[in-house]
Parts: C-alpha cells; structure tokens; sequence
C-alpha cells in the first residue's frame, strides 16, 4: 500500500513540472492560436540560465527562477514581435514550420554557447527528503510542485484579475473585434508569447535541478507539453492544471504497473480515448 | 690490426643498413595520393556529446599520422583525409551519409559513427559498397550477428560492460548478494543488462529486480522507488550517460542506498562528476579503457603521450575518455591493416583486418571471425573523491574500490 501511496505521490510530483511545462504552451496555444514547437527549448533555456547563475555565483536554483521568467519575457516577446507577428494570420502550418525553424536556431545556439555537455544543478539539499513513514517526499521535486501551482495561479490572476489579461483574452476571444476597441493587437500577442515563454523559462529552472539537460533536452517538453494540453483541454488553466498531473500519474503508475516501456503507450491511449470521448479534453471549453 | 678489423665491420655493416633501408623504404618514399576516410557522427542531436567525443579521437590520429606524411602503403606515403558527415543523432540518416560519403565523397574506408544503433545500419551500407568499416562505438553483438565480412569493432563487446563490476564485487567483503537492474531498451543496453542477468548467478549473485524503460525518457523515479523497497546491494544501469545522472540524483531523493551503484555508460565522462559533484563519489563503472591501463604499445602513442596529445589538442584539463580512446584505436586498426596489405585495395585490406593483431594504447586489437574484438578486457572504474580510479582487475589497477558505498545520509 505505501508502495502504491509513494508512487501516487511521485505521480503528482511529476505531474507539477508537466503543469508548469504546459501552461505557457496552452496559453501560446489557446490565445494566439501557435503550436509553438519551440516550447520545449525555450525551457531547456531557462534551465542553462538556472544552471549558469548557479555554477558562476551559486544562485540557489529557486531564486532564480525569477530571473529566468524575467530573461525568457524579453526573448519571447522580441521574437512574437520581430518574427512570429509577421505569418500570425497564415494557415496554422506557416505557424508550425516557423516555430519549428526557430526550435533548431535556439538549439544549436546552444549547443554552440554551451556545447552538448551534460549539465545538471546539484545544491547541496538536493538529495533530502520528508520521510514520512516509508514514503519519502523528495524537497526538490515538491518544491517544482508548488511552483507549478503558484504558476497556475499567477496565470489564472493574469487573465482572469487583469486589465492586460481580459485583453488577451479578447484577442484569443476575436482578434478583429478586440483591435476595433482599441486594442494593439501586435503588443498583445507579443506579450502573450513573452508570458508563454517566460514560464516556459520558469520551468526550465525547476527541471535542471533533477535532470541532466543538454541543448536536445527540450524536444520531448514540447511533446509533453502538447499531449498535457490536448488531455486537459484547451482555455482554461484548470485545464493544463488537471493534464499535467493526470499525465504524470499515468506515467509513473505505469512505470510501477505494466513497465516504463508501456507509460507512454497507455498515455497516448488515454489521450485518444479522451480525444474521441471528449474531443475538447477533460475540462476545455467549446471553441 | 684489431682495430682496422673491427673499423671494417662496422663500415660494412654501415654499408648493408644503408642498402636495406634503401631496398625497402626507396630513400625518402615518395608521397600518393591522399586516402580518404569517411565518418557519419553525431555532431548535432541527442548524441552530439558522444559524437563529439568520436570525432576527437579520429581527428587526433589525424594530425599524428599526417604530421608523419602519411599512411606507408609500398613506401609511398599517402596523407590522410577524414570527410564528415553528421548524422543529427538519427541512425536511419548515418546510413545514408555513409552511402553519400562512398559515392559522392569516394571514401575508401568508413570510420563507424556513434552508437550501435546507427553502426548496425551503416554496416549494411558498408557492406552492400564492399568498403570496409572500421568502428569504435557500437558495442551490440548483434551488429556483428549477421555475418557481415567488411565491419569490424575495435572495442570490446556489450556483454563485458559490466560483467566486470561483478567480478570485482566476488572479491569483495562483506559479498553483496542482491543486484537491482535498470535497462535502456536500445539493443546495446539491452545487451548488457541479459549478459550480467546471465553471468550473476554463476558468481553467486542474485538479481531480484529488473526493469526497462524507454531509453529517451529519462524519468525514472517510479522505478526508483520500486528499487528502494527491496534494499538490493548492488544498483546497476545499463543505459547512457543522462539516465545514468538521473537515477543517481533520484536514488539520493529517494533514499535507495546500495553498497555499489554500477553504471555502463556515463560515470567515465568528465559530465557526470561536473553534473553530480560530490553525489557522483563511489559510483562504478565498467569502462573500455582508462587512462590508468597499462598496455605496452608496439606503435603509436604511449599511454601517458596519447592522454598528453589529447589535453594539447583539445586545450582541456580533463583526461580523454575511453569514447575518444577507442575511436583513435579504429584508425590504428586502419593504419595497420592497410600497411599490412600493401595495397589500397578494399577486399585486401578487409583481409589484413580480419588477420590483425596488434597492441596499442587502448590495449590487444584482434579481431574474431564475427569481427568483434574479444580479446580486450574491459576494466572497471570508480570514482573517489572526484577523480577516476581504476579499481579492477589488479594488475592494471591504480587504486582500490572502496566499499561499501556509505548511505546517502552519512556521507
């Protein structure tokens, strides 16, 4: 029983850094209607920007996060602005191949920054844990968790408390609608993807701290990412919320279970069974 | 009159040297056209560490042999190229470089790329062309299974990997007895795992947990967990190098304590003490070569001059690891089995390697008729207050296991 407990728990753990994952990728998603297939490496910055702040001054890994979210903002919003604003209204493929082409760029500007070594931010409580019984509750990993979920709420508060979030909400809502009340549509998305992106970064600083990362590290978030958002469903923040941590107990549990070899077989099955079911996902709303 | 006597000697056996050097280096030999050599690796992908790895160990025979004018085929001295391609990781890909780089390149010798999957596929091409191909970095026996007669490997084969940790851990005391095991499901990883599950019983081991995951996610956590419960004495990980990361930071989170944790691919690298600092202390690994070994080479470097070159070259304070290591020792392969031949024919030269045998730094180079190199032992490492140590077997050891691994929280 404790057994089946600890694995629950690891489940939800897990499931946090695959809510704080997606989360911008649905925002990105939901609002401006980009599938960006950059998602994952622009994470994969936010861990090197975590990983260097700690090597170079010893920045304990979850002050920077922070400063992760602030660098991740600029580089996201400069290149909605610069680049991604100029094919926002083409087909959803122009989206796809550009987001795309910007993936490999990032990628290999950081393979040539910081060369494809392995990396990994080890301070020195990494390895402790609450012992309670016999289940251990690794201080790291819950702390991800309880970043993801401030996270979740910072998001929810943006859009649902604000004045710039009730505009990108209308600008997700009708984009023509929102720029004839005098919305400046190309600030908005802009600042959309740089909101997208900087918790993007957020989580990349959670991630270096339990795995190694190298410039390739970021592909299978952006998997993730997109499997979390269509099981949740798209437009809410409950939504990404309920994904990420059902995707992550369906993988751990299936780890213990059938084998790790089947986790992401029954993820993908599940995720059909819920694409047939409910085409909307668990919680998203009706487009 | 003894002395004119013995003047005379000597200028005649002067005379005689001088005429034999002649006969068969014909003076200074002439220089040939260059040979080229041709590598897909993974310069780019998940694996361009590994790639990058491989790449450095061809190019610093490179410069070597060039720096030396060349090959010596007949005494005529032929430099060298090596054209590269990179394979982006992907293993379908490098078998489509190897036929662009003998085609429209005309490489006419193939270095292997980086890791069994892709050498299985460029094996074929190699193959289907009659090239010969010479590889350091697929360790799967089922490369080799399919009665290839162009591709050999100069490094010793999976099931070695860490077949060796468990003869250490026999000598030890108090004997462990419990082994946990952690499976990639690539064909390499695979391979280690069934040789040590098939090894460990006849050396009074048990193995009472065996698990695979998917090799591209390293999220192993659950499987960890499951591990603790059973408190085995031996942790073993048959994958690559971030998994390797992954499950030593997860069992310190989750408190599975082994009295040894053996890993195939990952602790040899300089990343893994970088990534783990002090966490990365008493971890095994079963190693190709090391720094430390202690063959007697017929040819090229020494040793101690392979490791001094390497850290020249590449301006680094860290030793090459056994994935450069070997990757050099597959052009010595080349060297040799070409000089050997005479020629630059592919067919004799693919015959010449078949007869090799030679020692090198990286240790026997000899090949079996599957064209596996099972003469080499593997060694086995660990690493102790963040420095490699060669532990096992004793005669090539620099230093002694230390064991039992303490419990994460004492250390």
């Amino acid at each position: 029983m404790s057994q089946f407990t600890q694995q629950v728990i690891l489940g939800l753990l897990l499931g946090g850094i695959y809510v704080a994952v997606a989360l911008g990728f649905s925002l990105v998603w939901g609002i401006l209607n980009i599938v960006n297939l950059a998602h994952g490496a622009l994470v994969i910055v936010g861990s090197y920007i975590t990983w260097d702040l700690f090597t170079r001054w010893h920045i304990d890994p979850f002050l920077s996060l922070p400063i992760d979210a602030l660098v991740l903002f600029v580089i996201g919003y400069a290149l909605q602005r610069g680049v991604i604003n100029r094919v926002i209204r083409a087909p959803l493929l122009f989206t796809f191949l550009l987001t795309f082409g910007i993936n490999l760029i990032i990628v290999s500007l950081l393979l040539l920054i910081f060369t494809p070594d392995f990396r990994s931010v080890t301070p020195s409580y990494s390895g402790n844990g609450l012992h309670l019984g016999s289940v251990t509750i690794p201080y790291i990993r819950f702390g991800g968790l309880v970043v993801a979920f401030l996270l979740a709420g910072a998001m929810w508060t943006i859009l649902n408390r604000t004045r710039i979030g009730a505009a990108i909400l209308a600008v997700g809502a009708d984009r023509d609608a929102a720029q004839l009340v005098g919305i400046d549509l190309r600030h908005m998305y802009a600042l959309t993807f740089g909101i997208g992106a900087a918790f993007a970064g957020v989580a990349g600083g959670i991630i270096s701290t339990f795995q190694s990362i190298t410039p390739t590290a970021g592909d299978p978030y952006t998997l993730q990412a997109f499997a979390v958002v269509i099981l949740g469903g798209l437009g809410r923040v409950s939504a990404t919320v309920l994904g990420g941590l059902t995707f992550g107990l369906i993988e751990i549990l299936g780890q213990s279970g059938p084998g790790p070899g089947y986790a992401n077989a029954i993820a993908f099955v599940v995720l059909v069974i819920v694409l047939v079911v409910r085409p909307r996902g668990l919680l998203g709303r009706l487009a | 009159m003894r002395r004119e006597k013995l003047g005379i000697l000597l200028a005649l056996t002067a005379v005689v040297v001088t005429a034999c050097g002649g006969a068969s280096g014909g003076g200074t030999p002439t220089t040939g056209a260059a040979i080229v050599f041709g590598a897909a690796v993974s310069l780019t992908g998940a694996q361009s560490k590994e790639g990058g790895l491989t790449k450095q160990g061809y190019d610093l025979w490179l410069d070597w042999i060039n720096q030396r004018g060349g090959i010596v085929v007949n005494g005529v001295k032929h430099p060298v190229q090596i054209k590269y391609e990179d394979d982006q990781s992907t293993p379908n890909l490098s078998a489509t470089l190897v036929q662009k780089l003998i085609t429209d390149e005309k490489a006419q010798f193939i270095l292997g790329p980086y890791g069994s999957a892709a050498t299985a596929t460029d094996a074929i091409v190699a193959e289907k062309n009659g090239v010969p191909m010479v590889e350091a970095n697929g360790a799967a026996q089922s490369i080799f299974s399919k009665g290839y007669k162009f591709t050999f490997g100069v490094l010793s084969p999976a099931n070695k990997y860490l077949t060796g940790v468990l003869d250490m851990a026999a000598t030890l005391s108090p004997k462990p007895t419990t082994i946990a095991m952690l499976t990639a499901n690539d064909n390499f990883s695979v391979e280690v795992a069934k040789a040590v599950e098939d090894y460990a019983p006849t050396k009074g081991f048990q193995v009472i947990f065996t698990k695979q995951y998917p090799a591209a996610a390293p999220e192993v956590s659950g499987l960890i967990s499951q591990a603790a419960r059973l408190n085995p004495d031996i942790v073993m990980n048959s994958g690559h190098l971030a998994e390797s990361i992954a499950i030593n930071k997860g069992a310190k989170q989750l408190g599975l304590n082994a009295k040894i944790f053996a890993y195939s691919v990952g602790p040899s690298t300089p990343d893994f003490i970088k990534a783990l600092g002090p966490d990365a202390n008493y971890v095994f690994d079963g190693s190709q070569w090391t720094p430390q070994v202690k063959y007697k080479p017929s040819f090229y470097l020494s040793v101690s001059e392979y490791v001094k070159a390497y850290k020249t070259k590449y301006s680094t304070t860290d030793d090459p690891d056994y994935h450069v290591a070997e990757s050099t020792a597959a052009c010595l392969a080349f060297q040799k089995a070409i000089e050997n031949a005479g020629s630059l024919d592919a067919t004799k030269v693919r015959d010449a390697l078949a007869g090799l045998d030679v020692m090198t730094f990286f240790g026997q180079i000899k090949f079996d008729s599957r064209g596996i190199n099972t003469f080499k032992p593997m060694v086995v490492e660990q690493i102790q207050n963040g420095t490699h140590y060669t532990v096992f077997p004793a005669d090539v050891a620099n230093g002694k296991p230390q064991y039992p691994t303490p419990p994460w929280s004492s250390r």
